[in-house]
């Protein structure tokens, strides 16, 4: 692998993942995890006091829950322990919340993202950009024809202000309560930063909204949450992005998405992660679906050293449709283990899962899935697709669904398929004159392209890019 | 753990079992073993998602249900020429140290509570030896139940290019606790009514090099009969063990049948069918682990439920880091034909060599509606097209099932369950 690494350095994208900026920070908490420190963090947000009260008992919940690591094969996330991460961190900057012009932007900080492709995202006329360096928002932008429409796309710190009666109904009380598992306790009682979107009844953004998120100091968390409210009829789609540079200590990211779909409204959130190879990523994510709603979920696991994510969807409304995508690729030293979860409450619902994973050079990828389909919901169908991809012999790759079925009229299809890239397929594309590694990547590229296909152009080129990256040189 | 039945179990009584039977001392000391480890054992994992447990076998009151020295059984053995089918005490006397060096080897007897729990009780059960190149068809087992609890214990060995098929049967006589009151039928959850049994079986399969182990059971336990089974097998180069597995009866089976494909070429196949009705709850669990070259498994369980019966499917694949050129294939089926009823499955795939071609699917349906309207509109009456249906549904099942007196009788069952 360290030549793949030598090999990496030379290339431009290496350098657009592959780069640490000195820290400057205006303001680090003290290491560990205390009442004190919860109070400092909401204090210097200047947060209401009903927001410290769900932070301090986020934080009794994370005392109190186990870790989740006696689940079978669970990755090892012992390493985590937050007394050692500084919880948070905030860049050097004049704006608390931010800044509305790129130009404001410390030279430092547009460098760093300069490296990370944001400027041209905007030049490419994207609704919107929030980026995250380090804990906090540093520059928002929402075209000025959205606002017109009330939309709102904003950091979540100046949504707790500014938006107070719409946070205070919807944040960690229906999705993600702090009780649903240690880390989602651990993200109530430390949250910082991330994405509000609020989207107005019978409207529809037409262009993607997105957001980068990276890590960019050592033994740092990142928590940031993002809460999106989709009004009744409308219609958007979010993205986030996530890239950081790699550092020799332990990262940890946990962050929270709740989504809420309106009465035939329509979400789609896309993520492409590439945490650095030491993150532990666990994250947790939800979106409650009422009639006639859709909530997409697209996402492409890269990077990190574990990941444990299950994005989750309820059913809540007759007629609602939840579709997942997930693409998961674990190289040397990599535990990915991803999935969906989708509970149909209600009758009419339907759910589908797409799950593709690639492992190699030692990595390990684990679907690991769970379909509730409650008593009532009648005429509910679910389809769930496991693909998964091996390219050697070090590698594994789990499949690990579970189906809880409590209604008889219903319609409910597992499938799952393991296998190592087809030799014959290779034989193919090399007697048309392509050598072995290109031809894999083609078969690779083919296999994902159910994700890459529902990515605007400069994700999917981003995604594909990685996946080259990924297997540059490691193919046997 | 709960509780637990060895708070009035003694090492005296496990002693005076074996005594009874007569038994070698080194088996003596692998029952107390079990014995002694059952302070420090769990229960049998069950499948837990956020908030649920899938089964829950500490609810059980095991101390009520067992009665370490009572073991009234009928035991009823049909063998076949060459093959040696024997009663433990026969098998112990004719084939010691065989049975000394198997015993064990393939179920741990310590690999959970109840197994050990077994290990250190069983009173009844029978030894199968089939010796190297003999064929042997329809060695039949067949074991009525006549008391409160019933461990049994069976070892097949089969040697070198041997084969032979095993068909057993578990029913309940009708003499269980002869004054058993069936007075309060207003139990509620794990609190044990008079009649009720416990059967526990484990049953270990040596399949030698080239030889072939065909395992069916048919278990019609009472309807308010807890049941545990552990049914595990090792198979050799070239060797086949296959298992078939009719769960019809008893209120709670937590069963597992297993095989580990240790010999190059080596093959499996897990056949189940499960009817359940009332308030039956199955679970059942297929797993087959491929450990040498070339080996091949194949999964099919077909069930179906009714009333207010719960399923509980796992399967596991798991293919071993040096399993070059496996194939491996699982398939679960569930029809439901009640709205009580509740079906769970997990098939699990754990792949650790890419030179695999794997693959599971599982669904969960009910009879097809349209399937229905063609039968009524040909004029069958909607409860006969229905019976049809279902019955049509094992039929894949059934043509898995290479034993036309199993596939009859489970095919009686299904019939017979239908009609009630």
């Amino acid at each position: 692998m360290s030549s793949d690494q030598d090999h990496l350095k030379e290339t431009d994208t290496e350098k657009r993942f592959e780069f640490k900026k000195e820290e400057k920070s205006a303001f680090e908490a003290e290491k560990g995890l205390t009442e004190e420190t919860i109070r400092v963090i909401s204090e210097d947000k200047d947060e209401p006091e009903w927001m410290l009260e769900r932070r301090l008992r986020a934080l009794e919940q994370w005392h109190e829950l186990p870790m989740p690591d006696d689940w079978p094969g669970a990755p090892d996330i012992s390493e985590v322990d937050v007394d050692e991460i500084v919880p948070y961190i905030r860049p050097d900057i004049e704006t608390r919340g931010g800044v509305d012009d790129w130009n404001d932007l410390p030279e430092e900080i547009q460098d760093t993202f300069d490296k990370l492709g944001i400027p041209e995202a905007e030049k490419n006329a994207l609704s919107g950009v929030g980026a995250q360096y380090e804990s906090e928002i540093v520059y928002q932008n929402m075209q000025e024809r959205w606002e017109e429409k009330g939309v709102v796309f904003c950091d979540m710190d100046k949504a707790v202000q500014e938006h107070e009666e719409l946070v205070r109904e919807h944040f960690m009380t229906k999705a993600v309560p702090p009780s649903d598992n240690k880390f989602a306790a651990l993200h109530g009682a430390i949250w910082s930063g991330g994405s509000f979107v609020y989207v107005p009844e019978d409207t529809s953004v037409d262009m993607p909204i997105q957001a980068y998120f990276r890590m960019n100091s050592d033994g740092m968390g990142q928590f940031e949450h993002t809460l999106i409210i989709a009004e009744e009829s409308s219609e958007v789609h979010y993205i986030e992005g996530c890239s950081a540079p790699k550092y020799s200590e332990f990262n940890l990211h946990s962050g929270g998405v709740e989504v809420f779909v309106g009465e035939n409204a329509h979400v789609q959130y896309s993520t492409v992660q590439n945490w650095s190879k030491n993150t532990y990523n666990l994250n947790t994510k939800r979106a409650i679906v009422e009639a006639d709603g859709t909530m997409e979920w697209v996402s492409g696991s890269m990077g990190s050293k574990a990941t444990m994510l299950y994005p989750s969807t309820v059913l809540k409304g007759p007629g609602a449709t939840d579709n997942h995508i997930t693409i998961a690729m674990a190289g040397e030293g990599q535990n990915i283990d991803t999935g969906a979860k989708v509970y149909h409450n209600a009758p009419d619902t339907k759910s589908t899962i797409e799950s593709k994973s690639i492992s190699k050079d030692g990595g390990r990828t684990n679907y690991r899935g769970l379909v509730h389909i409650a008593d009532g919901a009648e005429d509910a169908s679910t389809s769930v697709e496991c693909d998964a991809l091996m390219f050697d012999n070090e590698s594994t790759s789990d499949t690990m669904p579970y189906m809880e079925i409590q209604e008889s009229k219903v319609d409910v299809a597992h499938e799952a398929t393991v296998g190592k890239i087809g030799d014959e397929d290779v034989f193919y594309l090399q007697s048309r004159g392509l050598d072995d590694d290109d031809a894999k990547q083609m078969i690779v590229a083919g296999f994902i392209e159910p994700l890459t296909e529902e990515l605007p152009i400069e994700y999917a080129v981003e995604m594909n890019r990685l996946i080259e990256l990924e297997m540059e040189g490691s193919l046997g | 753990m709960s509780t637990q039945v060895h708070a009035n179990l003694t090492a005296e009584q496990v002693t005076q079992i074996s005594e009874e039977l007569d038994e070698p001392e080194w088996l003596l000391e692998t029952r107390l073993d079990a014995y002694e480890a059952l302070d420090s054992l769990d229960m049998p994992d069950v499948i837990r998602t956020p908030g649920r447990d899938w089964t829950n076998l500490d609810a059980l009151d095991y101390e009520t249900l067992v009665d370490p020295l009572e073991w009234e059984q009928e035991k009823d053995r049909v063998d076949a020429e060459g093959v040696d089918v024997l009663s433990w005490a026969d098998a112990l006397d004719q084939h010691g140290e065989l049975i000394e060096a198997q015993f064990g080897s393939i179920v741990d007897p310590q690999r959970d509570y109840l197994t050990a729990l077994s290990t250190a009780l069983f009173s009844a059960g029978t030894v199968v030896y089939v010796p190297e190149g003999v064929d042997a068809e329809d060695v039949k087992i067949r074991t009525t139940m006549n008391s409160r609890s019933l461990f049994n214990y069976t070892l097949v060995v089969a040697e070198e290019s041997s084969s032979v098929t095993i068909l057993e049967r578990q029913t309940t006589g009708t003499n269980v606790d002869g004054e058993a009151q069936r007075a309060s039928d207003s139990s509620s959850g794990g609190e044990p009514r008079d009649g009720e049994q416990y059967y526990s079986g484990i049953v270990e399969v040596a399949a030698e090099e080239n030889s072939s182990v065909q395992y069916g059971t048919l278990q019609n336990l009472d309807d308010d009969s807890y049941n545990f089974q552990v049914k595990r097998g090792h198979a050799g180069t070239y060797a086949t063990v296959d298992w078939i597995e009719g769960n019809i009866g008893s209120r709670l089976t937590k069963s597992n049948v297993e095989t580990r494909l240790l010999g190059d070429a080596s093959e499996s196949q897990i056949v189940g069918a499960f009817f359940g009705h009332e308030d039956q709850h199955f679970d059942i669990a297929s797993r087959v682990w491929h450990e040498a070259e070339h080996t091949t498994a194949d999964l099919v369980t077909r069930g179906v439920l009714d009333d207010a019966a719960r399923s509980v499917y796992e399967g596991v694949q798991d293919v071993g880091r040096e399993a070059w050129d496996t194939n491996s294939y699982q398939r679960e089926n569930t029809l439901m034909l009640s709205d009580e009823s509740e079906a769970d499955a997990s098939p699990k795939l754990i792949i650790n060599n890419h030179d695999t071609e794997a693959s599971h699917s599982a669904t969960v349906g009910q009879v097809d509606e349209e399937d229905m309207f063609y039968m009524t509109s040909r004029s069958v009456d909607p409860e006969s097209a229905r019976n049809m249906l279902v019955e049509g549904f094992f039929v894949p099942v059934f043509e898995e099932i290479a034993v036309d007196e199993l596939r009859d009788d489970l095919d009686d069952l299904v019939v017979e369950r239908l009609r009630e």
